[in-house]
Order: structure tokens, then C-alpha cells, then sequence
């Protein structure tokens, strides 16, 4: 039987829990956006052993779980005696993993703009630099948008991660206040709804992005 | 006065463009004229910088050819679909040309006028027609002040009315001495232009000749003249 009434006495756990979750994934979503969108455009134009460094990062991210990633980069900083606290590194080893895969959804966005924009560009006078800056990344940003929006709402869901090194989000308040009431079915229902809530909220504004912006290009 | 000698263009072992030479003066409308894939694209691309070339000399005024001295309007226009009519033009003035954006406004705005699209200056281009849009390209071009102006495939998509349009404005700006190189399979545009052809089959220049001298005897110029009533002459 699922028993809403433990809201009342836990209502604030779950808060401070979707704080935290909302401040990893949004925090980690920046994070991915910078070191995606710099790897993405160096993987647009460099060769040699920049292009193969960015691969092999993304590979490494890529081919693992990001359960090991959040561990390995909580026990390896502590290991290597730098005094984090498991919030930071739960957000920098998220963030990481975010860039690996927004790195991929910038190069296919600046893959999507058509050659004839670069030549027009190339005609016209314009450096590389300001080819990418000013022709190029405005009309990817538009492609790009909505995939940046399934990372953000994916990064809502993997911040439950960070429960495993022990951040006090959403889904470890969950834990903490099933091992107080032992009442699972009733604290799954919600933090499953919560994070329904959230996600679909994030979707709904960046779907309103994406049309403004389609609307913006299309006039 | 531009002067392309000898060029070949080889993509991997393939020759497209074998050892094409022309002179441009001032004021004058060149045409290269052909089939789809017989390099004349190519060739614009050379002059233009979008192509390297691996023999011969492209020069302008008995210098090598600076290459911002060359305009370019592409076959689909490209032009910058983020961008308003009116910042497709000055974007490059203001960056390349590094003239203020009160200025660079204002030789935009004339430029459009000039080309009576100047009510088209807040719209983006996704919403004009070939026409129009053909014609801010050329303003874009032209605001960048070229003394060489390439046009590849300028009428392919416009109707015949437009095709004489276009015409007519090309040779208002080889009258401001402007040297024109047209890419073209559109014999329609030939018959409003006062030009010198050059009719190009794999890659080479295979016949050479003014408009005037096509007029006066056309016996003489039989690959030219077969080209244009549709004729494969080859």
C-alpha cells in the first residue's frame, strides 16, 4: 500500500535531496557543455595527436560505466591526497562524462552545417576562427539544441549515481528515509515521480527552446 | 586585367580542368560555357581560392591574384541563414573589411537598394525567392568591393524573366569595369549578353568567341553554335 503521509514528516529530506540533484546535473551539464563544445569544434578541425588524445578520452568515458567513473574519480582524488568533498567530485566526474558525449553532439552539429556555408565564408574573407565563431556555431547551436536537452535530462537520472559515494540527492534520501519507515514501495513511487517531474519539466522547456529557435531560423 | 594561364586541375590522378588559359579586361563578361562536369565550376573554384591548382598561373594587373580581390556568387547563393538580408552584408564588412557598423550599414543599405531589394533587409533568407535571393547574394559580393566577379550557374534557378533580369544587372557592373566570369550551361543567358564564350568539353577550352563574332559568322564558330541549338557536337 503506497502512504503518502510520510511527506509529511520526510517532505523536507526530499527537498533538500532534489536541490542537490538539480544543482549535479545542471552544475555538470555546464561543465559537459565547455569541454564538450571545445573538444567538439577541435575535433572539427585538428589532426594529429590533439584529435587523438580527444578520442581516447572519449573512448575511455565511452567504454565504461559511469558507476566506476564516479568511484574511480572520488577514490582516486582521495588517493592522491587532494581533500574533495564526494558532492564535487561526483559533479566533476559527471561533468567528464558529459563532455565525452556532448563532444560527439557538437561535432555533429558543425558536420551539419553544409560545406557551401564554409566556402561562402572562405570567399568572403572570413579566418577560420571567425568562419566557426560567427557562420558555423550559430547555425550548429540550432541542430544541436535538443540533444543537449536529452543530456540534461539524462544527467538528472545519472546524478543518482553520486548516491553511491554517499551525496545526499534525491535517490540517498530515498534510502535514508526507507530505512526509517521500511516502507520501499511507498518511497519509490516518489522519488520515481520526482524524478518524472523533473525530467518532464526539462523536456517541456527545452522542446519551447527548440521551437523558438526553429521559429527564429525559419523566418 | 586577369589573366589565367595554362591551369590544370587534377582530382587524384583525374585532369578536370587541362591547361585552360583565358584574359579578362576590365569590363569585359567572360562565359564559360559546357556541359555539366566539363570543369567550368572548377575553374571558378580556382580563381576563387576554394580550389588549389596544380599547374599554371592565375594573375591580376600582371600581379599574382590576390584572392580578396575576388567575388564569388555560388550556384545556391549560401547565403548565412541566421542572419538578415541586411547582416549577411555587413557581417563581412565590419569582420573582413573592419569597417564600422554605421558604415557598413549604410554601404549595405545601398547595395541593396541598388539591386531594389532594400525592403528585404530585416527578413532572413530562408523567406525570399530565388530571385531575391540571387541578388543578395550579388550585393554581398559586391559590397566586398572585387574587381573580379565569378557567378557559377547564376540562373539555373530562375525563370526566364529573371534569367534577363540578371542578365541586365551583370552588365550594369561590367560597365562599372568590373571582369565577370559566368559558369554556365544556360544558353538563355547567353542570348542577353554581350560576352566572350568559351566553350569547354574534358576539361580544355575548345572554342573561343565573342558574341558579336557569333553573330556575324556563325559558320565559323560550329562547336558554339551546336552547343547552344542543343546539339551534341562532340
Amino acid at each position: 500500500m503506497i502512504d503518502f503521509s510520510i511527506l509529511r514528516e520526510f517532505g523536507g529530506l526530499f527537498l533538500s535531496g532534489v536541490q542537490l540533484t538539480l544543482m549535479i546535473a545542471l552544475v555538470s551539464c555546464c561543465i559537459g557543455i565547455i569541454i564538450g563544445s571545445v573538444t567538439g569544434i577541435l575535433l572539427s578541425q585538428k589532426t594529429g595527436l590533439i584529435r587523438w588524445l580527444i578520442m581516447g578520452y572519449v573512448t575511455i568515458i565511452r567504454g565504461t560505466p559511469m558507476l566506476i567513473q564516479v568511484a574511480a574519480m572520488f577514490y582516486m582524488l582521495k588517493f592522491a591526497g587532494y581533500s574533495i568533498t564526494a558532492f564535487w567530485s561526483a559533479i566533476i566526474s559527471i561533468g567528464l562524462n558529459s563532455g565525452a558525449y556532448m563532444s560527439q553532439i557538437v561535432l555533429a552539429g558543425i558536420k551539419s552545417v553544409p560545406r557551401g556555408q564554409h566556402e561562402a565564408a572562405k570567399v568572403i574573407g572570413f579566418t577560420k576562427r571567425q568562419t566557426m565563431w560567427f557562420i558555423i556555431l550559430p547555425q550548429a547551436v540550432r541542430t544541436v539544441i535538443p540533444a543537449f536537452g536529452n543530456e540534461l535530462i539524462t544527467l538528472v537520472k545519472d546524478s543518482s549515481l553520486a548516491s553511491t559515494i554517499g551525496v545526499y540527492e534525491l535517490t540517498k534520501q530515498g534510502e535514508i528515509v526507507m530505512s526509517q519507515t521500511f516502507d520501499a514501495p511507498t518511497v519509490y513511487v516518489i522519488v520515481g515521480c520526482t524524478y518524472l517531474v523533473i525530467t518532464t519539466v526539462m523536456s517541456l522547456i527545452v522542446s519551447q527552446l527548440d521551437k523558438k529557435l526553429q521559429y527564429h531560423a525559419q523566418r | 586585367m586577369l589573366s589565367v594561364k595554362n591551369i590544370i586541375k587534377k582530382f587524384h590522378s583525374k585532369i578536370i580542368v587541362d591547361d585552360v588559359s583565358f584574359d579578362v579586361a576590365p569590363g569585359e563578361i567572360v562565359v564559360l560555357l559546357g556541359q555539366s562536369g566539363v570543369g567550368k565550376s572548377t575553374m571558378l573554384r580556382a580563381l576563387s581560392h576554394l580550389e588549389t591548382i596544380d599547374a599554371g598561373q592565375l594573375m591580376l594587373d600582371g600581379a599574382p591574384l590576390d584572392f580578396k580581390k575576388v567575388g564569388m556568387v555560388f550556384q545556391d547563393f549560401n547565403l548565412f541563414p541566421h542572419l538578415t538580408v541586411l547582416e549577411n552584408l555587413t557581417l563581412p564588412l565590419v569582420k573582413v573589411a573592419h569597417i564600422s557598423q554605421e558604415r557598413a550599414t549604410e554601404m549595405a543599405q545601398a547595395a541593396l537598394a541598388q539591386f531594389n531589394i532594400a525592403d528585404k533587409e530585416s527578413m532572413y533568407p530562408t523567406s525570399l525567392s530565388g530571385g531575391q535571393k540571387q541578388r543578395v547574394a550579388l550585393a554581398r559580393a559586391l559590397c566586398m568591393q572585387p574587381k573580379v566577379l565569378c557567378l557559377d550557374e547564376p540562373t539555373s534557378a530562375l525563370d526566364p524573366q529573371l534569367t534577363s533580369e540578371v542578365a541586365q544587372i551583370i552588365t550594369k557592373l561590367a560597365a562599372q569595369n568590373m571582369m565577370i566570369v559566368i559558369a554556365t550551361h544556360d544558353i538563355g543567358l547567353l542570348d542577353n549578353l554581350s560576352c566572350t564564350i568559351y566553350l569547354m568539353q574534358d576539361g580544355k577550352i575548345v572554342q573561343r568567341a565573342t558574341s558579336q563574332e557569333l553573330l556575324q559568322q556563325p559558320e565559323s564558330f560550329k562547336l558554339i553554335k551546336s552547343f547552344m541549338q542543343g546539339k551534341n557536337a562532340f
